[in-house]
């Protein structure tokens, strides 16, 4: 960690003097490198200028905070004259607790793509994930323990949700590994070799299926309680149905060479499998799989989370959809990948390292806006990341971002420290992650409400999209209304302001911004002609919170 | 029909260049294709779906397929048909007076004897995975931009929103109707009076109109449209307050099932394209005779008046009407009367657009313990089902970065069936 916090230095210095076509040095930081491979792609052409303070603040508010910045934040941040401020900013919420609570939005979504729960409950998934990126956890340490969790403990057993919850299903299990934490899906391989995409073999499939197929879910029958056990037995076979041809394979990391179970000793079994008992082998091919899938050697592994983590930060995966790594659905800046996946080894899986440089570089902090736009193509990808694409604000960032900027947010966090402070431990009130909790807990059931409209079950690599009813919750809705006329709200902090000071207030608590003179000018003539002034601003809040510009991460 | 298996290649390739282009029937013979043309065309006809999903598994025996007689037959006769030699179950009395508008297939053998697996398998045309249901499907090609109403509504009792779109994207999920109330958040809220309602309309515009100066619009049109298709649902709220005249109360009955019926038609003639009705109450394990003779009393008299409509109204040729469930009802009978889940051999009915009329599709044995001619399952009816709207199941769904194909490869469409 000391040695690469020298190395981004040294990086920054070097980066803030370089032009592009200076050569590059392996010295330099992986900002500094990510924004050459960019620049120097043949896509990119007439870049977006860097993006101004203010919309870099709410940006990187939103992609490692979760939700927008609060109105005195932005009026902070633009005064501070410090040069560095914006990596100041950036190592701030890594390590605040939002941002840990960002990843468990972000990797529960991810790994249980919004199935609802069954033998783990929410709370302990929800609070594993969380502690993972408190304790900023490495990706490959996590992901051997959601494969290796046998649901038997109960310190590892939200662990094991991934597994119990698809109830270990072998199909269900392969196609999600294989989408999951390789970045290919391989569901059509299942009965055939797919058909219209010839790298996703079958062997690929049941090479993948063979480590899981001999492990299954037993129910103790006192408790009721789920857990994994396993076979000492049992090979994968399968037959296309197309070609009839039948073949065997054992366990195998996509074309890496087949894992050959080591030859039996006399013991077969730690545990013998018998009627409601949990059978435990010797040699278990379950924990070979978390050993194989994070092994050095598999760059599948690697790539797949550094293409990931770009598509969060970016708007767009260099493989997209992030799923969808194959022959005819190449990486767009293939050495930037390999680049990215690398550096990931080398700094132990270190998400926060790769998030962290990510948000460093230009590329992140371009403006989504630029003088000559193309309206004719639609193709994201022609544009080369040459310009900030938009992306659409989480069922979570929507929900907790319109909480604070309605006032709500503030409110809920200051009757819970208030509650706290007349317990005999007022202190805990000033814990920041203390404060977190609180907050989140406060918020949960409003935010639940639109993870239910706005989000949905399932593979989540969809474009986005925007249905009548969300339009209809979002227009008509209770919930909204309730927070855009919260007494001692926004709508009621506008009120009590006199009409040229209103369009300030608004554009920073809502837009995260300064409004400019013809936007002001507009809020004050409207206020002048107004009739029903408490009304108009409850209409003004309400409109800026369903408008485009807050819906979008820009 | 077949797919082309062999479609990584250039060929591929340079096909569908062609089939983005419009001049799609040419090359390597994908066959009548929706080329952008052929689907404005399509949208102009205004292609339709009516379906009725009867909940819990229909008995083909006490409806499709009535074994009179036999070992398994139960205490049900078979009466003859408008079409000679078609007989189907006593129980469907006015159906059978209707039956050349209707055809049969006798044949599904889906191998599925569970309720939501069987279900997805029918609306998904695949046995697994995250595919769009056929309601999305039929709104992504079928509905025009400018519908009035959203692609697919299904009217149901009971609440279960289901992830229907897949990969489609949320403007052609199923929008569900609980019974024949109107949709959730139809009114605005107390305190806004229309002027005010308008007036923050158009404030929302003005904050969009700055915003979306210099930055692409991909994005930001697909959220504007959804407040558009909220305003045109709010403006339809009438037809979902039901002033249901009394004598359709009369002719489809003063029950659940016939409200929802007569809301089925309303949508389908106000520019609904995909409408699916579910009628709850078939998953007969006890007493199935009884529950049959009650539930399907109900569905005949109604669903043949929402026949008659459409037919009168000149919607049928248009309108492909299907009548499913997720799977059949075995045979043997069990000690409480009833009869268990059986994917093994049941039947759907269908008729309307694109399908030939009277026809029946497939037989099971004399026992109807098994199909022993044209065997089918969910793959093929999903294939039939879209030839029969002129949509060719054997291209691929569009997707950014893959080609996934819309009906399953390793099916086709029950080529005779279709007119």
């Amino acid at each position: 960690m000391t040695r690469s916090r020298v190395i981004v230095i040294i990086g920054i210095v070097i980066g803030s003097m370089a032009t592009h076509s200076r050569t590059l040095q392996a010295s330099d930081a992986l900002h500094v490198q990510i924004d050459a491979l960019i620049s120097s792609h043949s896509d990119f052409k007439s870049p977006a200028a860097i993006t101004d303070d203010a919309s870099f603040l709410r940006r990187v508010s939103l992609d490692l905070a979760g939700t927008i910045p609060a109105a005195n934040e932005v009026r902070e941040f633009l005064a501070d004259s410090a040069p560095d401020k914006r990596i100041k900013l950036v190592d701030r919420l890594l390590g605040s607790p939002q941002y840990a609570r960002r990843m468990q939005y972000v990797f529960d979504t991810l790994l249980m793509e919004r199935r609802p729960n069954k033998h783990v409950t929410a709370e302990q998934w929800q609070a594993y994930l969380r502690e993972s990126f408190l304790q900023n956890k490495s990706w490959r340490q996590l992901a051997q323990e959601l494969l290796s969790a046998d649901g038997t403990e109960e310190q590892t057993r939200a662990a094991a949700r991934f597994l119990l919850d698809r109830e270990l299903n072998v199909d269900q299990v392969t196609r999600d590994v294989g989408r999951i934490f390789l970045g290919r899906d391989l569901e059509c391989a299942q009965c055939h070799d797919h058909p219209a995409i010839d790298d996703y073999l079958q062997r690929h499939y049941y090479g993948l299926a063979a480590f899981i197929k001999r492990s299954y879910l037993v129910q103790d029958p006192k408790t009721k309680k789920s857990s994994i056990g396993e076979k000492a037995d049992g090979d994968v076979e399968f037959t296309s149905v197309f070609t009839s041809e039948t073949d065997q394979t054992a366990p195998r990391m996509l074309d890496a060479p087949p894992v050959i179970d080591p030859p039996p000793g006399e013991q077969l079994y730690k545990v013998k499998p018998e009627k409601n008992v949990r059978a435990v082998p010797v040699y278990s091919r379950r924990l070979q799989l978390a050993k194989s899938l994070t092994d050095d050697a598999n760059r599948a592994f690697r790539e797949n989370i550094a293409n990931r983590m770009w598509a969060l930060m970016m708007g767009r995966g260099l493989v997209d959809p992030v799923d969808m790594w194959h022959a005819q659905n190449p990486p767009s800046h293939p050495k930037l990948l390999s680049l990215l996946a690398d550096s990931l080894v080398e700094h132990d899986y270190d998400l926060r390292y790769l998030l962290r440089e990510l948000a460093l570089t230009d590329t992140y902090q371009r403006s989504s806006r630029r003088d000559a736009l193309d309206h004719g193509s639609n193709a994201d990808r022609a544009i080369g990341f040459s310009v900030a694409l938009l992306k659409p604000l989480s069922p979570e960032q929507l929900a907790l971002s319109m909480m604070r900027a309605t006032g709500v947010a503030e409110q809920q966090l200051a009757a819970a420290i208030s509650k706290q402070e007349k317990t005999n431990d007022p202190q805990l009130a000033l814990d920041p992650i203390w404060q977190e909790e609180a907050l989140n807990k406060a918020l949960a059931s409003d935010t639940k409400v639109f993870v239910e409209i706005f989000g949905f079950e399932g593979v989540q690599n969809a474009a986005f999209d925007a249905s009548a009813d969300q339009a209809l919750f979002l227009r008509n809705g209770a919930l909204v209304q309730r927070w855009v006329t919260q007494k001692n709200g926004l709508s009621d902090r506008l009120h009590a302001l006199d009409n040229d000071a209103v369009a300030e207030e608004l554009y920073v608590s809502v837009f995260s911004r300064l409004p400019d003179a013809d936007e002001t000018l507009f809020i004050q003539e409207m206020l002048d002609a107004t009739t029903d002034r408490k009304a108009d601003l409850q209409q003004l809040v309400w409109a800026a919170l369903v408008s485009t510009e807050f819906r979008f991460n820009h | 029909m077949r797919r082309n298996l062999d479609c990584n290649g250039i060929d591929h390739l340079i096909a569908r260049r062609e089939f983005l282009w419009g001049s799609a029937a040419g090359a390597i013979g994908l066959g009548t294709l929706t080329s952008p043309l052929n689907a404005a065309r399509l949208q102009q006809q205004q292609k339709r779906v009516l379906q009725i999903y009867l909940q819990g598994g229909v008995s083909q025996l006490e409806s499709w397929d009535p074994k009179p007689g036999t070992q398994y037959g139960g205490p049900f006769q078979a009466i003859p048909t408008s079409v000679p030699g078609i007989h189907i179950s006593e129980l469907l009395p006015h159906t059978a007076s209707r039956m050349h508008l209707l055809s049969l297939v006798r044949s599904i053998n889906s191998k599925i004897g569970d309720h939501r697996q069987g279900m997805l398998f029918m609306e998904k045309g695949r046995r697994a995975g995250d595919y769009p249901y056929f309601g999305s499907v039929v709104s992504k090609y079928l509905a025009p931009t400018d519908a009035e109403l959203p692609g697919y509504i299904h009217i149901s009792k009971r609440g279960i929103v289901d992830s229907t779109a897949a990969f489609l994207g949320a403007r052609h999920a199923e929008l569900k109707l609980l019974g024949d109330q109107a949709p959730a958040n139809l009114v605005s809220p107390k305190s806004i009076d229309e002027p005010a309602d308008e007036a923050r309309q158009r404030l929302r515009v003005h904050f969009d109109r700055r915003f979306s100066q210099q930055r692409s619009r991909a994005l930001t049109d697909v959220y504007n449209s959804s407040f558009e298709q909220a305003e045109k649902l709010m403006k339809r709220k009438a037809m979902f307050e039901g002033t249901v005249s009394e004598q359709d109360l009369d002719r489809y009955g003063r029950h659940d099932f016939g409200r929802h019926c007569i809301l089925a038609r309303d949508l389908l003639e106000n520019g609904a394209t995909c409408v699916k009705v579910t009628h709850h109450g078939y998953d007969t394990h006890a007493e199935n005779f009884n529950f049959h003779l009650e539930q399907l009393g109900e569905f005949d008299k109604t669903f043949s008046m929402l026949l008659d409509d459409i037919h009168d109204r000149g919607m049928l040729d248009s309108t492909l009407v299907i009548v499913y469930s997720e799977m059949g009802r075995t045979p043997k009978i069990n000690t409480k009367y009833g009869r268990d889940h059986w994917g093994t051999a049941w039947s759907v009915a269908m008729g309307g657009c694109g399908i030939q009329p009277a026809a029946v599709i497939g037989k099971t044995n004399d026992e109807g313990t098994e199909v022993v001619e044209r065997e089918v399952d969910g793959g093929h009816l999903f294939h039939t089902y879209l030839s029969a709207l002129g949509l060719d199941s054997t291209t691929d769904h569009d997707v950014a970065g893959k080609s996934i194909p819309i009906g399953d490869p390793a099916a086709a469409p029950i080529e005779e069936l279709l007119a």
